[in-house]
C-alpha cells in the first residue's frame, strides 16, 4: 500500500515538474512571433479495483498542447493578404501624391508660365528678347515634363524590384514549409504526439508568406499543409514545392511580370490571378494607376505639342518663311511579342512582321494602350483600358488618332503586338527649334474665300496647312468649283495633284485631274493644305484657297491662334491642357484618400484578427505567474506525499523489530 | 476577455503612434498654413485650386498685355498731339498766306515754312516707339512707312492691325496705320502740302490769280479734313484708353476673387487647427500616463 502511496506521490511530483517546465516555456516565448501558449493536460491514472472500490493509481501527462485556433488563423492569412496589399498600393501611390503635391514646381506652373510667355510673344512678336523668353519657357516645359516622367520610370524600375525580391521570398518560404512539413509528418507519424513549437513556425512562415501574395492553407490528415497563392496556384504540396517567377512581360521587355512555373512549363499570370499581398498591391497599383498617370501626362504632352506644332505651320516666322514645328513628338511605342513567330517558332517565320505606329491625329488621342492581334484572317486591335476590340481585314489602321501600319515582314496567326501611344511621350518631349526668329507669330499662310456671286449656301473652313506644305508651298490660288449632278462634283483643283476626301475616319483618294464626289463636311487634303466644304453649295459655285504672302515682322495673327490654344478644348472629352491635368490630379487625390483608408481599414480588421488570436493564444505573464505558484504548490504537497508514505513505511518497519 | 501581455503593449504603442501621425499632419498644416498639402487631402478642393490659379494666371496675363496696349496706346496719342498742333499750324500759315497784299518774295517764304513743316509732318508719321518699331507702318514696324518725293510723301507700310488680347474676349487693335492717319479717304495730307508749297513758290500774275485763290481755298478745307481725321482717330485711342481702364478694374476684381476663393480652398483655419492640436495633445498625455501605468503592474512585484 505505502508504495502505491509513493507512486501516486511521484506521479503527482512528475506532473508538477512538466507543469512549471511548460509554465517556465511559456514565460520564455512570452514575445516570440506567432507562439502559441501550451497547456500541460493530465488526466486521472487507471484506477485499481480492491473489491470494495476504485483505488486512484495517482495522474498522469496525457500531453503538451498548443492553444491554437485554426479558424482564426486562416482569418489572420487573408486578412494579412488583403492588408499589406492595401499598404503596398498605399506607399507607392503616395509617391506619385507627393510628386504632385508641389504647386510651384510641378507640371502646372511650368504650363501657366509657358502661355504666359505666349501671350507676351503675341503682345511684342517683334521682340527678340520676348521671343527668346518664350522660348526659354517652352524649354523648361520640356525639361518638366521630362523630369516628372522620369521620376514615374523611377517608380516603375523600383515595382520590378519589388517584385522580383518578393517573388525571392515566396519562394524561399515554399521550401521551408516544405521542409517543415516533412519534418512535422515525421515527428506525428513516430509518437503520436504534436510538434508545437514547430507547427507555430510554420503558421508563423504561412503568415509572412501571405504578406507577399494571397495564401490560401488546406491542412492534410497526417499534420502536412498544402498552401496555395493567388486564386488557388499550389505552391507547397507536402514536401514538394513549385516556384514562382518574375519574368519580362513578352510584350514589354522593361515590365516584369509574376509567372508560375510548373513541369518546365512558364505561364505568365495576370493581374486578376494575383490579387492580395504585396505582389497583389505592386501589380494593381502597376496597371491601375501608374500607367494611367504616366499615360495621362504623356498624352498632355503629345497633344499640346501636336497642336502648337500645327498651329506653329499656319504662320510665317520672323524672316517671312512658312512656320515649323517648335516641339519634338515621339511616336508611339511598338512592342512585338517575344512569343510572336520567327525563325525558331513552329511555323517558322523567315521574315517577322514588324510594325509601327503614327500620331496623325492628337486630338482624338486617348490615355490607353492598345493591343495588336492577328489571328489569320483578321487584325484585332483591343483598347486596353476598356477591353473593346475592333477587328479590320487589313493594315494600315487608323483607331483612335494612331495609324498602325506594317513596316516590313509577313504576320502569322497568333502574332501579337502592344502598341503605347502616349507613356514615354514626356520624356522625349524636346525642343525642334533653337533660333527665336523661327517662332511663326505673323500671318496665316493660307486663306479660303467664298465666290462672291454664289448663290448656294455652302461654306468653306480656314484652310489648314500640313506638315509638308512648308517645303512645297501653292505657287498660285486654286478655284473649286460644286457642279450638280449625280454624283455632286468638285473641279478645280491643282492638276498635278490627288486629292483626298476622309469622311467619318474614312479617306477615299482621286487621282490627280479627276472629279471628286462631294461629301458635305467631308475633309478634303491636296497639295498639303486641308480645308472642309459644308452646307449645300448651287451649281458652279466657287470657293477660292489662295497662298499668302508674309508680313511685317509686327504681325501677330498667328501668335492670337497660339496663345488661345491654352483655353481651347484640346484634348479628347473636350478638356483644355490644365483640364486634363486637374483631372488627372484629382484623380490620384482621390485614389490615395481611397487607399489610406482601406489601408486603414484592413489594418484595423488584421488589428482585431490578430488580437481574437492573442486573447485565445498569447500568453499573459500574470496567469503564467498564478501558474507558476499552482504548480510550485502540487510539487510541494506531491513532496509531502511522499514524505508521508516514507514515514508509513518506517512505522511498518519498527513493527517488525 | 483574456488579454495577452502582448496585446497589452501593442495596443498602447499604436494608439500612441497612431495621435503622433495625427500630431505630425497638424503641424505641417500649422507651419505651411494650408490645409491642402498634397491632392489626397483634398481632392475635389486640390484640382479646383489648380482650375483657379490657371485662371488667376491668365487673367494677370491680360493684365500685363493691357499695359503694353496702353503703354502703345499713349505713345500714339501723344505723338497725334504733336501731328495735330502741326496741322493747326498749318492752318494759321495757310490763312495768311490767302493775304493778298504778300509779294512772290513773302509767299516764298511761307512756302519754305509750310515745306519745314512738310518735313516735320514726314519725320513725326516716321516715329518710332520705345522698342524701334515704326508706329505707323502697320505690321512693317522695320520699314520706314513714309518716304518722301517730289509729290509729298509715299506710304511704305500696310493696312495690318496689330491685335493685342486685352481680356478673354476681347482683341482690341492697338495701332493705327500711316494711310488712315494721313492719307485717309483719299485726302492725303503730304500731297496736299507738296501742292500749297508748289502754288505758292509759282510768282503771281493777273492770269493765274483766281486759280492760286482756289487752290488756297481748297488747301484750307482739306487741311480742315484731314485735322478732322486725326482729331477722330484721337478720339478712337481715347475711348480705346477709358476701355481698357475699365478692363483693368473688373481684371483687378477677377483677380481679388481668385485668390480669395483660393484661400478659402487652400489655406487653413488656424482657430479649428490650433485646438485640435492642443485637443490631440492632450489626448497623447493621457494615453502615455495610462500606458506607464498599465504596463508597470506586474504580479511579480509580489511573488
Amino acid at each position: 500500500m505505502a508504495s502505491n502511496i509513493l507512486n501516486i506521490g511521484k506521479s503527482a511530483l512528475a506532473a508538477a515538474q512538466i507543469g512549471i517546465s511548460t509554465t517556465g516555456h511559456n514565460i520564455a516565448n512570452a514575445s516570440t512571433p506567432g507562439y502559441s501558449r501550451q497547456v500541460v493536460v493530465q488526466a486521472a491514472a487507471q484506477a485499481q479495483n480492491y473489491g470494495y472500490g476504485y483505488v486512484g493509481q495517482g495522474t498522469e501527462v496525457a500531453s503538451v498542447t498548443r492553444i491554437y485556433n485554426d479558424i482564426l488563423a486562416a482569418q489572420a492569412v487573408r486578412s494579412q493578404s488583403n492588408s499589406s496589399s492595401a499598404d503596398t498600393y498605399l506607399s507607392q501611390m503616395t509617391s506619385i501624391n507627393d510628386m504632385l503635391s508641389d504647386s510651384t514646381a510641378g507640371l502646372n506652373p511650368a504650363m501657366s508660365d509657358f502661355f504666359g510667355a505666349v501671350q507676351q510673344l503675341s503682345t511684342n512678336p517683334s521682340d527678340i528678347a520676348t521671343r527668346q523668353t518664350m522660348l526659354s519657357y517652352a524649354q523648361s516645359l520640356s525639361s518638366r515634363l521630362q523630369t516628372t516622367n522620369n521620376r514615374l520610370n523611377e517608380i516603375r524600375d523600383s515595382v520590378n524590384t519589388q517584385i522580383s525580391s518578393s517573388v525571392n521570398v515566396v519562394n524561399t518560404y515554399a521550401k521551408q514549409i516544405a521542409s517543415l512539413n516533412d519534418v512535422i509528418e515525421k515527428a506525428i507519424s513516430a509518437n503520436g504526439s504534436t510538434p508545437n513549437d514547430l507547427m507555430d513556425q510554420r503558421d508563423q512562415l504561412v503568415l509572412e508568406l501571405s504578406k507577399q501574395i494571397k495564401t490560401t492553407v488546406v491542412s492534410q490528415g497526417q499534420g502536412g499543409y498544402n498552401v496555395y497563392v493567388g486564386n488557388g496556384l499550389p505552391l507547397v504540396v507536402g514536401k514538394d514545392t513549385f516556384n514562382i517567377l518574375a519574368t519580362p512581360s513578352p510584350t514589354d521587355p522593361s515590365r516584369l511580370e509574376v509567372a508560375y512555373q510548373s513541369n518546365d512549363k512558364v505561364t505568365v499570370l495576370g493581374n486578376n490571378s494575383l490579387p492580395g499581398g504585396v505582389i497583389g498591391g505592386l501589380l494593381q497599383f502597376r496597371s491601375e494607376s501608374l500607367d494611367a498617370v504616366q499615360n495621362q501626362i504623356g498624352q498632355i504632352a503629345v497633344v499640346l505639342g501636336d497642336t502648337f506644332n500645327t498651329q506653329l505651320k499656319q504662320g510665317f516666322d520672323l524672316d517671312g518663311s512658312a512656320g515649323t514645328a517648335l516641339f519634338n513628338i515621339p511616336d508611339p511605342v511598338v512592342n512585338a511579342s517575344a512569343y510572336n513567330s520567327g525563325a525558331t517558332t513552329t511555323p517558322a517565320n523567315a521574315n517577322p512582321a514588324e510594325v509601327a505606329a503614327k500620331i496623325i491625329d492628337a486630338k482624338a488621342l486617348t490615355t490607353s494602350d492598345y493591343k495588336l492581334q492577328y489571328d489569320g484572317t483578321s487584325y484585332n486591335v483591343t483598347r486596353v483600358s476598356d477591353s473593346t476590340t475592333q477587328s479590320f481585314t487589313s493594315l494600315p489602321i487608323n483607331i483612335d488618332g494612331i495609324a498602325i501600319s506594317q513596316t516590313s515582314g509577313t504576320m502569322l496567326a497568333g502574332d501579337n503586338f502592344l502598341i503605347k501611344p502616349t507613356q514615354n511621350a514626356a520624356s522625349k518631349f524636346t525642343l525642334a527649334i533653337t533660333d527665336a526668329r523661327k517662332l511663326a507669330v505673323g500671318g496665316s499662310i493660307l486663306s479660303a474665300n467664298t465666290n462672291v456671286a454664289n448663290t448656294g449656301a455652302g461654306s468653306i473652313s480656314s484652310p489648314v496647312a500640313s506638315s509638308s506644305y512648308a517645303s512645297s508651298p501653292l505657287a498660285s490660288p486654286f478655284n473649286v468649283t460644286y457642279n450638280a449632278g449625280a454624283p455632286n462634283t468638285l473641279t478645280g483643283f491643282i492638276a498635278t495633284e490627288p486629292v483626298t476626301v476622309t469622311s467619318n475616319g474614312t479617306s477615299v483618294t482621286y487621282a490627280a485631274g479627276t472629279p471628286v464626289t462631294f461629301t458635305n463636311g467631308a475633309t478634303i487634303t491636296t497639295a498639303g493644305v486641308s480645308f472642309v466644304l459644308s452646307g449645300t453649295p448651287a451649281n458652279g459655285d466657287q470657293f477660292t484657297i489662295s497662298p499668302k504672302t508674309a508680313t511685317g515682322p509686327s504681325d501677330n495673327t498667328n501668335g492670337l491662334l497660339l496663345a488661345s490654344l491654352q483655353s481651347a478644348d484640346t484634348i479628347t472629352g473636350n478638356k483644355s491642357y490644365s483640364d486634363a491635368f486637374g483631372q488627372m490630379v484629382n484623380g490620384v487625390g482621390n485614389k490615395t484618400r481611397e487607399l489610406s483608408i482601406l489601408s486603414k481599414s484592413e489594418g484595423q480588421v488584421l488589428e482585431q484578427v490578430n488580437a481574437a488570436i492573442q486573447s485565445e493564444s498569447g500568453v499573459n505573464l500574470y496567469e503564467e505567474g498564478t501558474n507558476l505558484i499552482r504548480y510550485q504548490q502540487a510539487y510541494q504537497a506531491a513532496g509531502k506525499m511522499m514524505q508521508i508514505a516514507s514515514q508509513l513505511f518506517d512505522v511498518l518497519l519498527q513493527l517488525g523489530t | 476577455m483574456r488579454i495577452s501581455t502582448n496585446t497589452i503593449y501593442q495596443s498602447g504603442i499604436s494608439r500612441i503612434s497612431n495621435l503622433q501621425s495625427e500630431q505630425t499632419k497638424l503641424m505641417q498644416q500649422i507651419s505651411t498654413g494650408k490645409r491642402i498639402s498634397s491632392p489626397s487631402d483634398d481632392p475635389i478642393g486640390a484640382a479646383r485650386a489648380l482650375e483657379i490659379s490657371h485662371a488667376k494666371s491668365i487673367n494677370s496675363n491680360f493684365t500685363s498685355t493691357r499695359q503694353t496696349a496702353q503703354l502703345k496706346l499713349n505713345t500714339l496719342e501723344s505723338n497725334l498731339t504733336s501731328v495735330t498742333n502741326m496741322m493747326v499750324s498749318i492752318q494759321s500759315s495757310l490763312v495768311s498766306a490767302g493775304n493778298a497784299t504778300y509779294s512772290d518774295l513773302e509767299r516764298g517764304f511761307i512756302a519754305a515754312d509750310l515745306k519745314t513743316t512738310l518735313d516735320g509732318l514726314v519725320g513725326l508719321a516716321n516715329t518710332k516707339d520705345s522698342s524701334g518699331n515704326y508706329l505707323y507702318a502697320g505690321s512693317q514696324t522695320d520699314t520706314k512707312p513714309f518716304v518722301a518725293n517730289a509729290t509729298g510723301a509715299t506710304y511704305a507700310g500696310d493696312t495690318n492691325k496689330l491685335l493685342l488680347q486685352v481680356d478673354s474676349s476681347r482683341q482690341m487693335a492697338v495701332n493705327l496705320t500711316g494711310d488712315e492717319v494721313f492719307q485717309a479717304g483719299g485726302n492725303d495730307v503730304f500731297t496736299q502740302l507738296q501742292d500749297l508749297v508748289n502754288l505758292l513758290n509759282t510768282p503771281l500774275t493777273a492770269g493765274n490769280q483766281a486759280a492760286f485763290s482756289a487752290g488756297i481755298a481748297s488747301g484750307i478745307s482739306n487741311m480742315q479734313k484731314s485735322l478732322d481725321n486725326v482729331l477722330t482717330v484721337r478720339a478712337g485711342i481715347g475711348s480705346k484708353q477709358n476701355e481698357l481702364d475699365q478692363l483693368d478694374i473688373s481684371g483687378s476684381d477677377l483677380d481679388l476673387q481668385y485668390s480669395k476663393s483660393l484661400s478659402d480652398i487652400q489655406d487653413l483655419d488656424f482657430a479649428s487647427a490650433l485646438s485640435d492640436l492642443s485637443k490631440n495633445q492632450t489626448i497623447m498625455e493621457a494615453a502615455q500616463k495610462s500606458f506607464v501605468k498599465t504596463t508597470s503592474l506586474s504580479l511579480f512585484n509580489f511573488i
